[in-house]
């Protein structure tokens, strides 16, 4: 559990130093809601979101809740800011925007996420979802968080 | 207001408040008129997105504009449609309060033959002083196999075969 600013700063140090983005997702009480994971691989974070009941939207294909799609990707966008820029507190979200691609059927999703831009106050981050293929997303996403 | 769109009403709050996702947030879904729904959904410490504040994460207000403009839209159709959403946009305008429950409102603002046009908006105290705003489009597609329609007769056949005795206490 996270009590102060400082020991949040301590968390975020850590996950850097050991190159592990799943602790941040740890201490978010949402990410364990929807089930969201992340991990290093290549040069980048790949984030998941394994199939679970509770994360469906319409019960007779069965498909991902777009909410739950929308909500993983503003999370993943979330710890990509706090694992890749320098930020000491949560960024605060401005705005965000989703193109559903295809449905989200009913197995793990992946996503990877891409600061755009970074500036003194705001920043911009893109991320995408598939499931099968990068080359086939379900979902692409961009929003904007506050930093300072 | 005539007799399928009062069976509707029920149906509906049963797909969306007792199925999957929907379930899982525990909203309830407080009013239905055609082209417009509203929904409440009490604060819950699982979907704490900040933990220092205790603020709601974001994610939740995409779930609950999401749903509400899309049982909106829901209401602009007859049962064999489906309208899977196309796109969302959302503005935070400001954190939720926490541990206050939020209030979510959906209205269709453009209906034509293939798009529906919605927009969404959430707030705690003040209706005019809302902490997020949505514009939402769904898309018509025909069918038959994954209507609501056909998601809420599942649910109530099972609703009904899980709790018979349920069911015969509402009866008497």
């Amino acid at each position: 559990m996270i009590e102060s600013p400082a020991s949040l700063q301590t968390k975020i140090a850590d996950a850097r130093a050991l190159r592990n983005p799943q602790q941040l997702l740890d201490f978010i009480p949402y990410a364990a809601f929807i089930g969201a994971k992340a991990e290093v691989k290549g040069s980048g974070i790949i984030y998941r979101l394994d199939k679970r009941p509770s994360n469906i939207g319409n019960p007779s294909l069965p498909a991902i809740h777009g909410g739950v799609i929308g909500g993983f990707l503003e999370l993943s966008a979330s710890v990509e800011i706090l694992y890749t820029a320098k930020v000491q507190a949560l960024p605060r979200v401005v705005d965000f925007s989703i193109d559903y691609l295809r449905p989200g059927r009913y197995k793990a999703i992946y996503a990877s996420c891409e600061v755009l831009r970074q500036g003194r106050k705001l920043i911009n981050v893109s991320a995408l979802a598939w499931q099968d293929d990068q080359s086939t997303p379900i979902a692409t996403a961009r929003c904007h968080f506050l930093i300072s | 207001m005539n007799l399928k769109f009062a069976i509707f009403k029920p149906m509906l709050k049963l797909a969306m408040e007792r199925t999957g996702h929907g379930a899982a947030l525990g909203f309830e879904i407080t009013r239905v008129e055609k082209g417009e729904v509203e929904l409440l959904f009490p604060y819950q410490a699982e979907v704490v997105g900040n933990p220092l504040t205790g603020v709601i994460h974001g994610g939740v207000i995409v779930s609950l504009l999401d749903t509400c403009c899309g049982s909106a839209a829901i209401t602009m159709l007859d049962s064999r449609v489906v309208t899977p959403t196309m796109d969302l946009r959302l503005d935070y305008m400001q954190a939720a309060e926490p541990f206050q429950p939020v209030y979510v409102s959906a209205k269709v603002y453009k209906h034509t033959a293939n798009v529906i046009f919605c927009r969404g908006s959430a707030w705690q105290d003040d209706r005019d002083n809302p902490i997020a705003h949505c514009v939402a489009t769904f898309m018509k597609v025909e069918t038959s196999s994954i209507s609501l329609g056909s998601v809420m007769a599942r649910q109530i056949k099972r609703f009904f075969q899980s709790k018979p005795t349920h069911l015969i206490r509402e009866d008497e």
